[in-house]
Order: C-alpha cells, then sequence, then structure tokens
C-alpha cells in the first residue's frame, strides 16, 4: 500500500491562510486538495484543521493569488528523529497526485515509503518492485536508517565515552573519600582492637559500610541524573520541538554505575581496613 | 544487682587470693634507630582479684607502657607478664584478641565510643562478639547503663552525651563481658573536676561490686580513691604498698 502522504515538500511555498470567497468558491466546486501540515508550522502560524490556505511551488506566486487552494486536513508530530532535530523548516505532506500538480512534474517522484505489516510480506513487496519498477531500488526502512544514522552512532559513541570516564573517575572519587574515611578512623579501630574485637570483624563492618555508602551513592546518583535527564530533555523538546530524547538514563548504564560503586567502595573498604588492621593497635594510636 | 559476678566475693575465712596479674621483671625496650628507649626497666608487681591500684609518676616514665602490657596489648621485651595464670607474652594476635575481649576491660581517655551507634548498641558491641544471644545482650547493655546511672541515655548517640556521660558509658562498654580486670589510662584527662569525681565513685563502686582496677593516672583526687598506689620514674616501681 502506498503511504497516505507523498513526501515532504521543501520547496513548496506557502501563500496567506485567509482566503477570499471567490476563490473558496472555486476550491469547493473542484477536488478539494487536502494537506497535513507538522505541528510547529501550524503552531507559528496559527493554523488549525479546517484552515485553507493557497500552495505554490514558486516563492511568492501564493501570495499574488495563484497557486492551489488547499485544506489543512491533518496536523503531523515531529518524529522522534536526531537528523530532523536541527532542521527548522517545516514540512508539508500532500497527495501524491497534488504535489505532482503542483511542481508541474507529473510521474515523478524522488523517494516513496511503503508501509507493509512486517514480517515476509515486506521481502516479497521489496522483490516485487525491485522486479518491476526499473530504476528503483527499494529498501528496507531498517537499512537505510543505518546509513543515515552513521553518524549518531559515532556522536552516542563518544556520548558514551564520556560517560564511562565520568563514572571512572567518580568511582575514583568515590574511592579516594573512603579510604580517607576509614583513614579518619584510626583511632576508632585500634580502640577496637584493645576491645578484643577481631579483625575479622573490623574488616567486616568496614566493608558493609563502604558497601552501604556506595549503594546509596549510586541510588542518590541514578536519582540525580534521571532528574537531570528530565530537565534536559525538557528544555530541548522545547528548544527545538521535537519528541526526540536528548538524555537517557538506560537501566545498562545504572547497573554499570551501581556496579562500578559498589564494586570500588567495598574494594576500598577492604584494602584501606585490611591495611589498618594489621597494623599494631597502639602504633594507630599514634604511639 | 550483679554487674561483676566474675569472682565471688571474699569470704570470712577465704586465704589470700591468688593474684590476676602477676608481672615478674618485665623489660619493655623500643629500638629508635641506633638508641633503644628503656620504657620499662625491671618492673615487678601484683594485682589482686577486688584490687584497686592507681600507677602514677612523671610524664614518660612508663606507666601506659606497663598498663599495656598488662592488657595483653604489647609483649614484655623480657620477663614475663601473667594474667590471669596465663602467659601474656606467649600469645599469638588472635589468642589475645581474644583474651582481651573476655577477660579485660579498656576505658580511655578520649572515650571512642562509636559515633554511629546509641549508647546501648556501644555497650553491647564486645558481647556481639563474644556472640552473646542478642535479647541477653540488650538486657545486659541496660543493665549495665542503669548502674552507671545512665539508664534514661540508651537511646542516645555519643555525640548527645556530656564527656562524662560517654566516660561512663565506655565503662558500661569496658564491663559488658564481665572482665576480672579494669584497666583504664587517664579516664578523667578528659573531664572536668566535678565529672572526674563521678567517674572516680563509679571506679569505687565497681572494685567494690568485685572487679579489680588499674588506673594510670595524674589526676590526685583518683590516686587518692585507690586502695594502693604504685608510684613510678624511669620505667621502675619506687614504691609499692603490699597489697
Ligand atoms: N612505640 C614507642 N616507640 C618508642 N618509644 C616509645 C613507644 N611507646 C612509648 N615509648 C617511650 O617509652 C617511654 C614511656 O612511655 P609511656 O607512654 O609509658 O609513658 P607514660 O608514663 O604513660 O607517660 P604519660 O604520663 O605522658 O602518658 C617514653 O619515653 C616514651 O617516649
Ligand atoms: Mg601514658
Amino acid at each position: 500500500m502506498l503511504s497516505r502522504w507523498g513526501l515532504v515538500a521543501p520547496l513548496i511555498c506557502l501563500g496567506a491562510p485567509a482566503i477570499g470567497g471567490a476563490q473558496a468558491n472555486q476550491a469547493a466546486t473542484r477536488n478539494q486538495t487536502s494537506i497535513a501540515i507538522d505541528e510547529r508550522l501550524a503552531d507559528d502560524a496559527h493554523l488549525r484543521v479546517g484552515d485553507r490556505v493557497v500552495l505554490s511551488a514558486a516563492p511568492g506566486v501564493g501570495v499574488a493569488g495563484r497557486g492551489d487552494t488547499a485544506v489543512i486536513a491533518a496536523i503531523t508530530k515531529q518524529d522522534a528523529d536526531p537528523s530532523e532535530v536541527a532542521r527548522d523548516d517545516y514540512g508539508i505532506r500532500l497527495h501524491l497526485g497534488d504535489l505532482q500538480r503542483l511542481t508541474g512534474d507529473p510521474d515523478r517522484v524522488h523517494r516513496f515509503a511503503i508501509r507493509t505489516v512486517g514480517g515476509p510480506a515486506t521481502d516479497s513487496v521489496r522483490a516485487r518492485i525491485n522486479d518491476a519498477a526499473f530504476g528503483f531500488h527499494a529498501y528496507r526502512s531498517a537499512d537505510v536508517a543505518v546509513g543515515t544514522s552513521r553518524t549518531f552512532q559515532v556522536v552516542s559513541r563518544f556520548h558514551r565515552a564520556i560517560a564511562l570516564i565520568t563514572i571512572v573517575a567518580s568511582g575514583i572519587f568515590l574511592l579516594c573519600i573512603l579510604l580517607l574515611r576509614v583513614e579518619e578512623r584510626r583511632r576508632d579501630i585500634a580502640a577496637l582492637r584493645l576491645m578484643g574485637i577481631s579483625r575479622r570483624s573490623v574488616v567486616w563492618s568496614i566493608v558493609l559500610e563502604a558497601a552501604l555508602i556506595s549503594l546509596v551513592g549510586s541510588a542518590l546518583g541514578t536519582g540525580l541524573g534521571w532528574l537531570g535527564s528530565v530537565l534536559i530533555n525538557w528544555h530541548y523538546r522545547g528548544v527545538y520541538r521535537t519528541p526526540l530524547a536528548f538524555a537517557l538514563v538506560t537501566s545498562h548504564i545504572v547497573l554499570v554505575a551501581v556496579v562500578l560503586a559498589i564494586v570500588l567502595g567495598v574494594g576500598a573498604g577492604y584494602l584501606a581496613s585490611t591495611r589498618l588492621v594489621r597494623t599494631p593497635p597502639l602504633t594507630l594510636f599514634g604511639r | 544487682m550483679t554487674v561483676t559476678d566474675t569472682l565471688p566475693a571474699p569470704g570470712p575465712n577465704a586465704r589470700k587470693p591468688e593474684p590476676i596479674v602477676r608481672v615478674r621483671d618485665a623489660y619493655r625496650d623500643y629500638p629508635m634507630g641506633k638508641e633503644t628507649v628503656h620504657a620499662l626497666r625491671g618492673v615487678s608487681l601484683e594485682i589482686a582479684p577486688c584490687d584497686n591500684v592507681a600507677i602514677v609518676g612523671p610524664s614518660g616514665c612508663g606507666k601506659s607502657t606497663l598498663l599495656n602490657l598488662m592488657g595483653v596489648v604489647d609483649r614484655p621485651s623480657r620477663g614475663q607478664v601473667l594474667i590471669e595464670g596465663r602467659d601474656a607474652g606467649a600469645m599469638r594476635d588472635r589468642e589475645a584478641t581474644e583474651f582481651r575481649l573476655r577477660h579485660i576491660g579498656f576505658v580511655f581517655q578520649r572515650f571512642y565510643l562509636m559515633a554511629m551507634l546509641t549508647a546501648r548498641e556501644n555497650v553491647e558491641l564486645p558481647m556481639a562478639e563474644a556472640g552473646v544471644a542478642s535479647a541477653e545482650r540488650a538486657a545486659r547493655a541496660r543493665e549495665l547503663l542503669d548502674y552507671v546511672g545512665l539508664g534514661a541515655r540508651e537511646r542516645h548517640r555519643p555525640g548527645e552525651l556530656s564527656g562524662g556521660e560517654q566516660q561512663r558509658v565506655a565503662i558500661a562498654r569496658a564491663l559488658a563481658n564481665r572482665p576480672a580486670l579494669l584497666l583504664a589510662d587517664e579516664p578523667t584527662g578528659e573531664l572536668d573536676v566535678r565529672t572526674g569525681a563521678e567517674i572516680i565513685d563509679l571506679f569505687r563502686r565497681l572494685n567494690r561490686d568485685g572487679t579489680a582496677v588499674v588506673v594510670v593516672t595524674h589526676d590526685a583526687e583518683l590516686a587518692a580513691a585507690a586502695w594502693r598506689t604504685i608510684h613510678m620514674r624511669d620505667g621502675q616501681i619506687v614504691s609499692q604498698p603490699a597489697r
């Protein structure tokens, strides 16, 4: 099945939305041209479904009163597509026939999309198009996406590297803090050892405390990260008017952060405490 | 109430009891590069069960060193230290730790209570290490806090207690596993005169109830409250009343 709407036509100029009665009647007698416009255009030009506009393929022509009158039949939402984010031009969708008539280029399309029910149907449709339409090649949308999203994959890899460096750096920070925390308590540990608390108990309690600190810390960090991502998304979605998510706290990232924090925390607690309990308590007391 | 019920109170026909501490000609040298510091030079003394001893002397004369030997924290370089008949110098680290846990109570100048734990939890700590069941632990901790006059403060953390109160919690903690011997190094060193007097009172009561108490102190009042005062100078005992 051919998609309901033809391609986005950036070259199409949009005339003044207010249309006189004569033109309106004329439009009504014809088969009415209906279009879909994107949300941002609707917002900026204060257009609603049912409004009439003049479309023209050449700049300025629509304003002069010529061109096709069309009724806005639908307002489309922006896709969450990173390649669309930075584009601030407006998208208008027309029926293929209307578009061809408007551009004066009948029987010519550069690209069109077909929605299938998925599964083997996709391949059979592809095969039939490739056999029947000379000069055309049908691709799966997934394959096209791979091609167009390569840049984003690279950017995303950079982001992952930055995230990893951040996590490792804060992990080392955590390590230092825990080492200091344990070091601060050398006299307490000395007192415990003098009281007859075994090395194992001392190490165990410190490791447990370190694990708890790491766990609570990473939970707080995750919460903070989540809040940050909500704010960032809220801000940039407003700026770019897209449903795209700019910051994501994925379960994978959370898992890496929590595991790293606990491993580092427990490791630091263990190292620092074993070092301290091996030191004679009187030495720990600073004698 | 029998907080310190390890040992039976001496009856009317009791013979002179075996000492719980016996230090025989003990030396403690610290090699410091080419020099050697002779912290103790041939110290001998005995502490009886229920004894109440103050060790006094000028700074650096070896009081703490001697206390550490009696507490099985340190070993003599020469000579012998017997605690309840066991040779402290021959104990391995793990044995010494276990021995301290069950037989010796320590009270420090700076209390060293665990800041995150409540008074009761601090007192329970050595009992938990000794494997005492939790209900019994809680009951004994309450009993001990009552004994030191802090029954109402069991849920308070050290930060919410005054210095004197913290020291009383520390004393309760030292008594947790019913030690026969309580060792205190300058226990009133951080306290004012009035709170120091409370601690002195507490030691006296404790001793009456059957625990041997040895305190190292510069505090004349605390020393005067003991039955015996051992004077030290330059790593030696210069005067020691008979027990
Ligand atoms: N670990 C050590 N290394 C080297 N010298 C030490 C050590 N411990 C103690 N000494 C020395 O041993 C001597 C006795 O020290 P000790 O701490 O027993 O004195 P003290 O009588 O308790 O003094 P104070 O009243 O000031 O506490 C001192 O000269 C001290 O410098
Ligand atoms: Mg001292």
